[in-house]
């Protein structure tokens, strides 16, 4: 909708904010496009900064598509981040949403602000200092470079977000509809599964995007925990960043590949984020 | 807190006793209770013990192979204290958090206000400039290196155009700098998030009357934007400054840590005890101590936050 501000603006005004929009694009744009670039460059050619036009000033090639795409490195490590973030959003959802519905619709001893308020805690919490004692577990349980141990570690930071933000979610799904549902003598987890999951799927989806791409995205426990087997995108970049000098082509495309995924679905689900993203703090 | 094993012993009923179970299930408290329970267990187990295991570890003499041998009481602690690298971590930390926030806070609000406007074409604006909220931070980081470096980068090469020349990967400062301006750029839609929702939950009456009483554009963000979306803007910083502090794989992928240990923030110093040295004791310390620092620093800013509303 267009502000009234816009539409009385002075046309200098209305050139200065399509510039500082240009400027702005420009700034989020270059990087990604600087990797596209360098993906369908040869080795030699990446190094001459100012070929920046395909065909004209190099010749385009997917030969560094075709060489990372088929490294089983690559693949084993992408398997990975799909298995682990997947796995850990189903679980977070798993326990998550249930809880978040019962904070939502009854009473508690405790205020359920509180409850809430102990959830948003667990945030404050950098995860470098939980390292030791969940390598300790790892270790333990057998668990390091392990999927489920990854898997159980991503569900652990990521549950309090689901919990504050599906709360908020069914707060504001009409409480109607289930009043009379219970009228008509359904059951408590009839209402849950049959009304308010359907009526909250916008919730679910933002909610599972957000914890998939956390999962995709963390490097630190992903590091720590995995060295072969389990190996994500997110600590295979990281090593191959130590071990030699960067051919420029195959970390572009490395890159492109490991940030796509979350990129393309944050694309498709612009509702809900923000209220995502401050838990529940900002009505979006 | 009981409730779980009770789920799980009621699952495995035989038929006869479903009525039971039903009635059970009927139950509003049993239900609530079932709902929730997984999730406090879940926490209460993989949050609470850890950090008490941290606090105990912090206490001990750790040795590789052998566990814990005993316990030294403040000796990591204060060796920590007095440890040099350590020190030289949490300022770095506070540098890259002090630098970053402001700009990403600054920035965020002024494209918000923005797109809040509407103009015509806003909406694919909108979508473009919020996507480096989703990329991989060691990827954006990785990408640095190529866009950074003196051989074949970037930002090098443009720079290099108009005569100026910076060693942006071989120094500490130009290794931060390349860090933080990648920050910026992945973090700057996070606060742009939050202050577009606070502005577009202000009335258009509100802008209505802008227009009548403000000379200019400048005066309407100034009088009205800012004071309208500051609540919002208060809780997308304390967000921001707690994200700030944990912040690792960006700064990590791009530098090393290096040159040296130069560019070592806190996260990738306990990282690195932690995990390559195995310096359960001191890494667990050095956790607390943190801890400690960032709640006091969070506490002292809310206040100060709160008074300024108030």
């Amino acid at each position: 909708m267009q502000n009234v501000l816009w539409l009385r603006a002075r046309p200098r005004s209305k050139a200065m904010i399509y510039l500082v929009m240009l400027l702005a694009s420009a700034w989020v744009l270059v990087p990604f496009l600087w990797a596209i670039l360098n993906s369908i460059k040869t080795l030699e050619e990446t190094f001459q900064s100012g070929a920046i036009i395909p065909f004209l000033q190099f010749q385009p090639t997917l030969d560094s598509w075709h060489q990372v795409l088929t490294d089983s490195g690559v693949l084993h490590a992408l398997l990975s981040s799909v298995v682990v973030s997947g796995g850990a959003t189903i679980l977070v959802l798993a326990i998550g949403v249930p809880a978040a519905y019962s904070l939502a619709r009854f009473e508690f001893p405790m205020a359920s602000r509180d409850i809430t308020l102990w959830f948003l805690s667990q945030r404050v919490l950098p995860p470098a200092i939980v390292l030791v004692p969940f390598y300790l577990m790892m270790v333990y349980f057998h668990l390091i470079d392990t999927w489920t141990g990854l898997i159980i570690s991503y569900s652990t930071f990521s549950l309090a977000f689901a919990v504050v933000i599906m709360r908020d979610v069914f707060r504001d799904v009409s409480k109607e509809v289930e009043e009379a549902a219970k009228v008509e003598g359904a059951t408590a987890w009839q209402i849950f599964v049959l009304i308010a999951l359907p009526l909250s799927i916008d919730g679910i989806v933002v909610t599972a995007i957000n914890v998939f791409a956390f999962g995709w995205n963390e490097a630190l426990f992903a590091s720590a925990f995995t060295s072969r087997h389990a190996q994500t995108l997110a600590s295979f970049i990281l090593a191959s960043r130590g071990t030699r000098d960067i051919d420029f082509n195959l970390a572009a495309v490395n890159t492109l590949i490991a940030i796509g995924p979350p990129v393309v679905l944050s694309f498709f689900f612009q509702r809900y984020l923000a209220r995502g993203l401050s838990f529940g703090a900002v009505k979006g | 807190m009981n409730d779980a094993p009770l789920a799980t012993r009621s699952a495995v009923l035989p038929a006869s006793a479903r009525a039971t179970r039903r009635r059970r299930f009927d139950d509003e408290i049993a239900f609530k209770y079932l709902m929730l329970g997984p999730a406090i267990l879940w926490i209460v187990g993989l949050t609470f013990y850890p950090l008490a295991e941290v606090i105990r570890y912090s206490f001990a003499n750790y040795v590789l192979g052998r566990g814990v041998t005993g316990y030294v009481g403040f000796d990591n602690y204060a060796s920590v204290m007095q440890s040099a690298e350590f020190w030289h971590s949490v300022v770095i930390t506070i540098i890259y958090v002090a630098v970053t926030v402001p700009i990403e806070v600054i920035l965020g609000f002024l494209l918000a206000w923005v797109v809040n406007l509407g103009a015509p074409g806003t909406k694919l604006f909108r979508a473009l400039i919020t996507s480096p909220l989703f990329t991989m931070e060691v990827a954006i980081g990785y990408l640095g290196i190529t866009l950074f470096s003196s051989q074949g980068g970037l930002v090098t090469w443009l720079l290099g155009q108009v005569g100026i020349s910076v060693p942006w990967l071989s120094t500490a400062i130009g290794g931060l700098s390349a860090a933080m301006i990648l920050e910026v750029w992945r973090w700057t839609p996070f606060v742009f998030l939050l202050a577009l929702a606070a502005l577009s939950a202000v009335p258009q009456e509100i802008y209505d009357a802008a227009v009548l009483d403000c000379e200019s554009h400048w005066q309407a963000m100034r009088h009205i934007g800012i004071p309208l979306a500051w609540p919002v803007m208060s809780v997308a910083i304390l967000l921001r400054l707690i994200e700030g502090f944990k912040a690792f794989g960006l700064p990590f992928a791009i530098t090393s840590g290096g040159p040296g240990t130069s560019t070592q923030l806190f996260s990738i110093y306990d990282y690195l005890t932690t995990i390559q040295f195995f310096d359960f004791g001191h890494g667990s310390a050095m956790g607390i101590v943190v801890l400690a620092m960032i709640s006091v620093l969070i506490t002292i800013f809310f206040r100060q936050m709160r008074r300024r509303i108030a």
